[in-house]
């Protein structure tokens, strides 16, 4: 298992980033101030949930990806042109190795600083006039964790590929605006051309638009975050997971078809 | 079997040439010096024998396996010192070695080997803060893990200071001891000279000699080096001398020409030059070091230092050849 040596040496490395523990802290005090700051009017307990769904979420949306995407747009680039990559080539790991190994390695880092990060809001909510589903909170973290190591492996992915550091970073931010800010943007006029598909297609527009909706991950994770404050799991939340799963291999794949042709 | 063989090589990098139809065979339980100046192609040599880049044409079988279609494995068996490689800033030393230890799934003591490349003392501190000669001892502990069946180690010396390239040496010599092959690259004639059965000099990236040390030695013996002192001369001036027969190389230094000949040959040279329209102002000969032979395969790539003592001087003219015709 030549990839979790991989995996294992790329976590201790990354989960001393400053980067990643600086982004992190980063992003637990903002969900730790929504936490503190945001109260729910009306009578009786509000749930801890509601908050994290509608206030949290914001953050989550906006920080995961782009820490994903700092914490490991460099992961192969970074090494081919320092030169580390040599030395973790000379032994015996194939390039796929290295991809899926540097995918699970920053995916597990990332993964549990979020999972540490969480408990502090955990906290105050806890101890403010919130109820607190331990569950549902849990789920939420791990689906949390799940869309930080997406952004992971779509990164790994373009890092592998990328021909030059400079252009890792370009994609990079790239990547970011696509998913992130401008999607809807993207989706909208895309969404009126669909509108009014030919008969003849196998296709109605809204199967067409719920695919293109849930292609974002950051759009795939907020449906799925329905499934875990409600607890159900319609058939558009099991496809917006699969779509997640299917980037979590699809990125590194692609990256690692590049990057095996290449010269280091 | 041959721990290293290489068929018809050629890699280029768009339109430049780095190696060219390159042949080279390293037999098992050699130490094979690979010589040459820096942009010979060493690296690049040594880059497609550990699969980092592939060639545009020929083949390479190393440990009888084909390297493009070996993968990972082949490296089980292989230790490497790359070029121009870096380590992991925010791991430790002993975190570098166990690294290389899992990697290979073998059972070895880390602290032996940190001990074995002198790097005990550092073991704990991130590798990030190591002095680049630090950092070569690292990655050599790291290609010694595993007892590997070939060393490839590249410009293994370079920022270590002469005792660490003295260290460097033993080691070498003692893993050759152990049954290794031994594969290294080097610009430095000294470095390689003491323990390579055999020296292949890459010059442009092809392979202008192959010989052992002491083959090279005898060619040296009958070698003479012709030191010009010139008013106006260029490298291409230079070519009609190293058509000559007998001549072996000539190089240009500011207004000091270097050619490596047979005695025989020296007129030959002169008068060359003098029909060029070439003032020669001084000449002297010496017999040729080792390294001068060296440097005459690489045409001067380096830098040629006088030695005392061997010199003749004519400072006079019209120039009169020494030496028996």
């Amino acid at each position: 298992m030549s990839w979790l040596v991989v995996a294992r040496k790329d976590f201790e490395d990354s989960i001393r980033s400053r980067w990643l523990i600086g982004l992190t802290a980063l992003f637990v005090l903002l969900i730790s101030a929504v936490a503190y700051f945001v109260r729910v009017e009306g009578s009786g307990e509000a749930s801890a949930n509601l908050v994290l769904q509608t206030a949290g979420n914001f953050f989550i949306q906006a920080l995961v990806p782009l820490i994903a995407l700092v914490v490991a747009y460099n992961s192969i680039s970074g090494e081919r042109k320092s030169g580390s990559l040599k030395l973790l080539l000379s032994l015996p790991h194939s390039r796929a190795d290295v991809v899926f190994g540097k995918v699970a390695g920053r995916s597990a880092a990332l993964s549990t600083a979020i999972i540490v990060g969480f408990v502090l809001p955990a906290i105050i909510f806890a101890i403010g006039p919130f109820r607190l589903e331990i569950g549902a909170y849990l789920g939420y973290t791990l689906l949390v964790a799940l869309l930080a190591s997406v952004y992971v492996s779509i990164a790994v992915g373009w890092s592998a590929a990328a021909p030059s550091q400079r252009i890792a970073l370009g994609g990079a931010i790239g990547l970011y605006f696509l998913f992130v800010p401008f999607w809807d943007a993207i989706q909208f006029p895309l969404q009126w051309a669909i509108a009014s598909l030919p008969e003849w297609l196998p296709l109605s527009s809204e199967a067409v638009n719920t695919v293109l909706t849930l292609s974002n991950p950051s759009s795939a994770y907020s449906e799925l975050t329905f499934a875990v404050f409600t607890g159900e799991m319609a058939s558009l939340q099991l496809s917006a997971l699969s779509m997640l799963l299917f980037w979590l291999l699809a990125g590194p794949l692609v990256g690692l078809l590049v990057f095996e042709r290449r010269d280091l | 079997m041959s721990a290293i063989q290489l068929s018809r090589v050629t890699k280029r990098f768009g339109d430049v040439v780095a190696v060219r139809n390159l042949d080279l065979t390293v037999e098992e339980g050699e130490i094979y010096g690979f010589l040459g100046p820096n942009g010979a192609g060493k690296s690049t040599t040594i880059n497609m024998l550990l699969d980092f880049v592939r060639p545009t044409e020929g083949t390479i079988n190393v440990l009888g396996e084909s390297v493009d279609t070996a993968g990972a494995d082949l490296r089980q068996r292989i230790g490497v010192l790359p070029e121009g490689f870096d380590v992991y800033n925010r791991l430790s030393g002993r975190k570098h070695i166990e690294f290389a230890i899992e990697s290979k799934a073998v059972d070895e003591n880390p602290d032996e080997i940190l001990d074995r490349v002198g790097l005990s003392d550092a073991a704990d501190r991130n590798a990030g803060g190591y002095s680049k000669g630090m950092r070569q001892r690292l990655a050599l502990g790291m290609a010694l893990v595993g007892e590997p069946e070939l060393l490839v180690l590249d410009e293994p010396s370079s920022g270590l200071d002469p005792g660490g390239a003295k260290e460097m040496r033993e080691i070498v010599e003692a893993e050759a001891n152990r049954g290794a092959t031994v594969f290294f690259s080097s610009h430095v004639l000294g470095q390689v000279e003491a323990v390579c059965d055999r020296v292949g000099i890459l010059h442009k990236g092809e392979l202008v000699t192959e010989d052992s040390i002491e083959g090279l030695r005898a060619d040296s013996d009958t070698e003479e080096t012709l030191i010009l002192t010139v008013d106006d001369a260029t490298d291409d001036d230079l070519d009609a001398v190293r058509a000559l027969e007998g001549v072996s190389g000539a190089a240009i230094d500011g207004s000091m020409v270097t050619v490596s000949c047979e005695s025989g040959a020296k007129t030959e040279v002169i008068s060359v030059l003098s029909g060029a329209g070439i003032e020669i102002q001084d000449i002297e000969t010496e017999s040729t070091s080792l390294e001068e032979l060296f440097l005459s395969y690489t045409d001067g790539e380096g830098v040629v230092e006088k030695t005392d003592g061997k010199t003749e001087t004519t400072p006079h003219e019209p120039p009169t050849p020494e030496g028996g015709q």
